[in-house]
């Protein structure tokens, strides 16, 4: 029992510790029960600095009225709950929550469909194209959104797009000054797709590293039974990758809820309200307009809400902890 | 594995304390000189930079001689960020000591106390008799002056004297009607060329738009029994609205998505493919800009002043511009003020009104432009204008781009004038009524 206080820093260490399990001097064991907390103390340090202190500003923020006259004085001035109600009776919010939910929905079931089977693929390359392919995914995902965004918008350029040049040479139909984002649901899609094509190589490279973990022999089992490749995929290799599919799909999911930089950059810095995702909705409601109390809560708010969407990916994420 | 434990905290530690060190000591050994070398931040346009960058250099030169210890720093903004950017110095307390500010977005930022009260020093600066009216109105505040008069601009059409020759116009249209006349002859003559409009008027114009609103009577909204009302939805902006929707869908073929910036309409105009263009008066100048624009076309470009459904008047120009004025955290306002008396001296207001085709800050300089066919066309179409509600959210308005969504939706065909100009009203209210 005496052992008890240092048992769970020990093994929060690591397993190094557990075999020196002998009696000790108290001196040298207290000396030896701080020493993980003090290891810990700059990474809490640096925590509480960069994470802990703005997340408790942004929520003393959100009770407050704080404005530009706010602003010049250091100084807001406490109204309880209203930049809550506020954002709650906002017809706006409500539409922008669903389209953020649908355009997520949507990103995330395609980087998940094209970057699994580009892992496929992979795993059944020979080594030169498989080496080809994956450099390009890397060159994806190794390039600024900034500049991605503008060569995506370039192509689609109204006036000297060649997506347009091409379709009109191809006889496709008359896209002579065809606007793609005057209809915003054609722009949104153009959009996601930008958003999809840079979250694929992630996905891809994770998966393939976790299908070269799938046992062979499995594989081979499942065949001679006679498993056609669906089943074997829906029955090997789905439960085996399951940690990775809810890791990436729960990652994609956060990623793509706070959207911003696409649409921003795609629209000139000037969206228009039906290209407003939640992140956009929450800057231009904020700082365009200078009301940092209602852009805080509007933020919390975003927090909670995907804390709700990823619920069930958190528990799952969990249970998988405890079963290993 | 011990011994590597006790090295990394040791170096987390090492680390640590050379951070702190290191943060500490520079900030202790600087404050004492901070006294000799004073710097004058200065946040200008990148207008500036681009049409009169010789004026600035000028002033600060002239500022750093007769203020020997002080240099002055210029930090270019651009117009859709620069805002969001002031905010962000405010709050961190490194907000500069001269900022130009665009004279719809004073409003706001005097009314939240941001800026310095200069009224005391209004009369030593060069000109402040003979300011314009509209700019100096645009810096004050409940009888306070809060900035000085920077420049101004209005808006006229710019057009393609050859085109229209050959379209068999003559002369320069004299109201709304023979304006639209002249736009069917030239869509006629080179509107089989996909690519041609013969008014380049792109969706998200909404400086332009709101010329036709006041032109028909309309206001973008009313001050009543203290309380703002957004009016875009009265019968004679309706009215305004439903005849230039009529106009852009007949004449432009520019994109009802886009605005006049991007790209610059300028270039677009001297890519040879638009007949006219409703422009600023320095957009001449980067139309014939000889690495971004057509410098051939200096023969063959004209001007001249928006006529109005009333036949023989003038369609109201917006009349647009800049303040300079002073934040309130500034530690060094009287060398702001000596700054800005450089700047804005005349000898230097007359260079960016030549060299810049802008309307210069006052009066006395009006004929720098009459003999000036480049200039005196805008000058002219200032003198029936407008400018936007005096209410101290206006800016909100712009910045939540309720006026352009509006437009964009009302252009693509896609939804009623009425029922968008209802929308953009109730939206208007709420906006200029909001508790600051």
């Amino acid at each position: 029992m005496s052992e008890a206080p240092s048992a769970p820093t020990t093994v929060a260490v690591g397993p190094a510790f557990a075999p020196a399990r002998r009696p000790r001097r108290l001196g040298l064991r207290i000396g030896r029960g701080l020493v993980p907390y003090l290891l810990l103390a700059p990474a809490v340090a640096v925590i509480a600095a960069v994470l802990a202190y703005p997340l408790y500003l942004l929520g003393a923020l959100s009770f407050q009225q704080y404005g530009l006259f706010e602003l010049i004085r250091h100084e807001g001035k406490w109204i309880g709950t209203d930049n809550y109600s506020t954002i709650l009776h906002d017809s706006q919010f409500w539409h922008v929550l669903l389209r953020t939910v649908v355009f997520t929905g949507l990103c995330v079931a395609f980087t998940m469909l094209f970057g699994t089977l580009i892992a496929l693929l992979l795993v059944r390359l020979g080594g030169f194209m498989r080496l080809l392919l994956t450099s390009g995914l890397v060159l994806v995902w190794s390039m600024p959104v900034v500049v991605a965004v503008n060569i995506w918008i370039w192509m689609f350029d109204f006036e000297f797009g060649v997506v347009n040049y091409l379709l009109t040479k191809l006889h496709v139909g008359d896209y002579v000054h065809h606007d793609w984002f005057e209809n915003p649901r054609t722009g949104l899609i153009i959009i996601g797709a930008i958003v999809v094509w840079g979250a694929i190589p992630f996905v891809a490279i994770t998966l393939f590293a976790g299908l070269t973990q799938v046992p062979s022999e499995l594989v081979e089992a499942a065949s001679l039974d006679g498993a056609g490749p669906l089943r074997i995929f829906r029955d090997i290799t789905v439960p085996i990758l399951k940690p990775i599919f809810v890791i990436l799909i729960s990652l994609s999911i956060i990623w793509d809820f706070q959207v911003f930089n696409q649409v921003w950059i795609a629209r000139g810095g000037q969206p228009t309200d039906e290209y407003f995702l939640m992140a956009i909705y929450a800057f231009v409601s904020s700082f365009r307009i200078q009301q940092y109390g209602l852009g805080s809560a509007i933020a919390v708010v975003m927090v909670l809400v995907m804390l709700v969407v990823t619920f069930v990916y958190i528990r799952e994420m969990v249970r998988i902890g405890e079963t290993q | 594995m011990r011994l590597r434990v006790v090295a990394a905290g040791a170096a987390c530690a090492a680390l640590a304390l050379g951070v702190s060190t290191a943060s500490g000591v520079p900030a202790r050994s600087a404050s004492p000189h901070a006294a000799q070398a004073t710097t004058l931040r200065v946040w200008l346009q990148v207008d500036a930079q681009q049409n009169w960058e010789g004026a600035v250099n000028a002033a600060s030169n002239k500022f750093e001689a007769s203020h020997p210890g002080t240099n002055v720093k210029v930090e270019y903004q651009t117009w859709n960020d620069h805002l969001t950017k002031f905010d962000a110095s405010l709050a961190g307390n490194n907000a500069p000591d001269v900022i130009e500010l665009g004279n719809t977005e004073m409003t706001k930022y005097m009314a939240a106390g941001a800026f310095a009260d200069i009224t005391s020093s209004k009369r030593s600066i060069p000109n402040s008799a003979t300011w314009l009216k509209g700019l100096t109105e645009s810096a004050t505040y409940k009888g306070k002056l809060y900035g000085v008069p920077y420049y101004a601009g209005a808006r006229g059409v710019i057009y393609r004297t050859d085109q229209y020759k050959a379209a068999g116009i003559k002369g320069t249209p004299k109201s709304l009607d023979q304006f639209q006349a002249d736009l069917s002859k030239l869509q006629k003559k080179f509107g089989k060329d996909r690519r041609y409009s013969a008014l380049y008027f792109p969706g998200q114009y909404w400086l332009a738009s709101m010329s036709f609103v006041y032109d028909y009577g309309g206001q973008i909204a009313t001050y009543k029994n203290g309380k703002w009302k957004g009016t875009l939805d009265s019968p004679q902006a309706i009215q305004a609205l439903t005849r230039l929707k009529k106009i852009v869908r007949a004449y432009s073929r520019a994109n009802k998505t886009g605005d006049e910036a991007n790209p610059a309409q300028a270039l677009v105009f001297a890519k040879g493919k638009v007949g006219s263009i409703i422009a600023n008066g320095w957009e001449w100048g980067y139309a014939l800009n000889k690495d971004t624009g057509n410098p051939g076309l200096a023969d063959s470009i004209g001007a001249f002043p928006m006529p109005s459904h009333t036949p023989g008047k003038y369609m109201p120009t917006f009349l647009g511009g800049s303040d300079l004025a002073i934040p309130v955290t500034s530690r060094n306002k009287q060398l702001a003020v000596d700054w800005l008396k450089e700047f804005t001296g005349t000898d230097l207001m007359r260079y960016m009104a030549t060299v810049g085709k802008v309307l210069p800050n006052t009066t006395s300089l009006a004929n720098v432009h009459k003999t000036n066919k480049q200039i005196a066309p805008f000058a002219k179409a200032a003198s029936a204008s407008w400018f936007v509600p005096a209410a101290p959210n206006w800016v909100n308005v712009e910045n939540k781009r309720i006026i352009r969504n509006m437009l964009v939706r009302i252009f693509s065909g896609r939804h009623s004038v009425a029922s968008e100009a209802k929308k953009a009203s109730q939206e208007i209210t709420a906006e200029l009524n909001r508790g600051s």
